[in-house]
């Protein structure tokens, strides 16, 4: 039976919390592991796979997937939240933010300029550009 | 220290595993009704829209033919379709067998990839273009690549977000069903009820390639790869917590051993899956207008092999129930297909289904055995759907226009 406030600083305050008092030697075994990294609890990875995985998505994000990134930071959201507990993984997962946030903001500010200048902006570029009439110049719209 | 909950009656978790079933299915119909009527609002081209696949390989309805014509047609389509499904799980069976898992994943991926990047593709052309939503094409390639590329992870890998894996299998189901709303109508039907007595077949004769298939993967302990649909598995606060996919024992007579601390929770049982597997067909391109993708080259007369759709309905390793995602397309397709009729039959179509799922879980909970997800559902829908066109649909228009009820 532990105490769940540590009077030194440097333990993770998380680690020795116990959630789950009940009689069952199992349940105490992973009630008394730390918070899991991902959001999905106990279903989820355990510690060293996040890393692994952080590292992966971070690293393919770079091809172009912002999209990634931020599943990253959704499926580690808990590492965000608990600032001290995984200090490896919250690395990749906050440049995985930082990376989806600016991507994002180019990426919006391109296509609001698109679709609000429209063609007093663009001029004759934006018939060539705009996803519908080169949708009809490939054919692809005409499914239904 | 004492838990001042009430003890969560079986009324409890039954309902929470229920509603972690019926809401995707229920959204992926949602989401197929919404499109169809979105998209098949103008008159003018819908009737006129032929696509060729293998589903119409026999026979291509047109509007003159007489019914006995048109029922001969659909009939003939519907075999050539089963037949190359029967093929494909034979030959999934076949790799299974031979250990190709490698293979299989790989396979599973890229098909993913195809019908998120293609059928998506398409299904967004679609909607901008309905809408004339002045998105350029840089941004939109661009976001349908991320799309895709992270659905591949999702379907991909064994361990990732699960809300994400849902949501992307629920929406790879929405599309392949979309597609498959625009079979001609007779063939559709037919399409349907063959499908649902294939399952049957499929799944509880003895020489049934599923059935072989789930066996097989029984006795090896291992998951089929295969594109499924799994709930979240329901922890319950009395039972042991269980880590996903660490525990796979057989149940066996003791259930009475309650005070062995180390047995599976009661959720646990035998691991199975059950599985038919839905070829995609290929969408090939129509006689009148030329569907020219550049991604991939279509040749009508070949079945685009996206064969790891699976039809039924079982328990997955951690006692949460597992969904093939080729019931939750065909639900979609009976559903789509009524709503270009009329939204009554859809309403009838839907309760008909959910009752028939229900009653799926039921014999599921019953049997401990993997079930045919298909045959109830759709024979219900299909029953429920022309009682409503034949005979609802008459007394509620009457019942309206003399304002007697709405």
């Amino acid at each position: 039976m532990e105490d769940s406030r540590s009077d030194d600083p440097n333990l993770n305050p998380i680690r020795n919390r116990n959630p789950n008092p009940t009689p069952n030697p199992l349940s105490t075994i992973i009630s008394s592991a730390q918070v899991w990294p991902t959001i999905d609890g106990p279903l989820g990875l355990t510690e060293e796979a996040s890393v692994d995985y952080a590292r992966r998505f971070y690293k393919f994000g770079f091809a172009l997937l912002p999209w990634l990134w931020f599943v990253n930071c959704f499926y580690f959201w808990p590492v965000l939240r608990h600032a001290r507990a995984f200090p490896q993984i919250r690395n990749y997962v906050v440049r995985s933010a930082i990376g989806f946030s600016v991507f994002t903001a180019l990426l919006s500010a391109w296509a609001l300029t698109f679709s609000i200048g429209g063609e007093q902006l663009f001029g004759p570029v934006y018939d060539k550009l705009v996803m519908y009439n080169v949708a009809d110049r490939l054919g692809l719209s005409g499914l239904a | 220290m004492d838990r001042n909950q009430r003890p969560r009656s079986i009324i409890d978790s039954l309902g929470e595993e229920l509603i972690a079933i019926l809401t995707p299915v229920s959204i992926c119909m949602f989401t197929v009704v919404l499109l169809v009527c979105i998209l098949n609002s103008d008159p003018s081209s819908s009737s006129s829209a032929s696509f060729s696949s293998i589903a119409t390989a026999a026979y291509s309805e047109s509007d003159s033919d007489s019914s006995w014509d048109k029922f001969v047609g659909a009939f003939l389509n519907s075999l050539v379709f089963v037949a190359a499904i029967t093929v494909a799980t034979f030959v999934l069976v076949l790799l299974f067998y031979l250990r190709c898992v490698k293979f299989l994943k790989f396979y599973m991926g890229f098909s993913a990839f195809i019908v998120l990047a293609n059928l998506g593709g398409e299904i967004l052309v679609l909607l901008i273009d309905r809408f004339r939503f002045p998105i350029d094409c840089i941004t939109f390639l661009i976001l349908l690549f991320n799309f895709s590329v992270v659905g591949v992870f999702a379907v991909f890998m064994s361990k990732f977000s699960i809300l994400v894996t849902q949501g992307y299998l629920v929406w790879i189901g929405v599309l392949v069903a979309y597609f498959f709303t625009l079979l001609p109508e007779w063939t559709t039907w037919v399409l349907l009820v063959a499908l649902a007595l294939y399952d049957i077949a499929a799944v509880l004769l003895p020489v049934g390639p599923l059935r072989l298939l789930v066996e097989m993967a029984i006795s090896r302990d291992e998951d089929i790869p295969a594109l499924v649909y799994e709930a979240r598995p329901v922890i319950r606060n009395d039972s042991r917590l269980v880590q996903r996919r660490v525990w796979r024992e057989r149940r066996s007579g003791q259930n009475d051993n309650d005070d062995v601390e180390n047995r599976t929770n009661r959720n646990e049982v035998v691991r199975v899956v059950r599985s038919a597997e839905v070829d995609e067909e290929h969408v090939g391109s129509s006689e009148r207008a030329e569907i020219y993708v550049p991604l991939i080259d279509r040749r009508p007369d070949q079945a685009e092999n996206s064969e790891t759709f699976l039809e039924g309905i079982g328990l997955g390793s951690s006692g949460a129930i597992k969904l093939g995602l080729g019931d939750f397309i065909f639900y979609s397709v009976l559903v789509g297909r009524a709503a270009m009729y009329d939204l009554m039959t859809v309403y009838a179509c839907y309760l008909a289904i959910i009752a028939g799922l229900g009653i799926t879980l039921m014999l599921l909970s019953v049997y401990q055995k993997a079930l045919p997800a298909l045959p109830v559902s759709i024979m219900l829908g299909v029953v429920f759907y022309f009682l409503a066109r034949l005979l609802l649909e008459v007394f509620v228009v009457q019942c309206s226009s003399n304002l007697v009820m709405f």
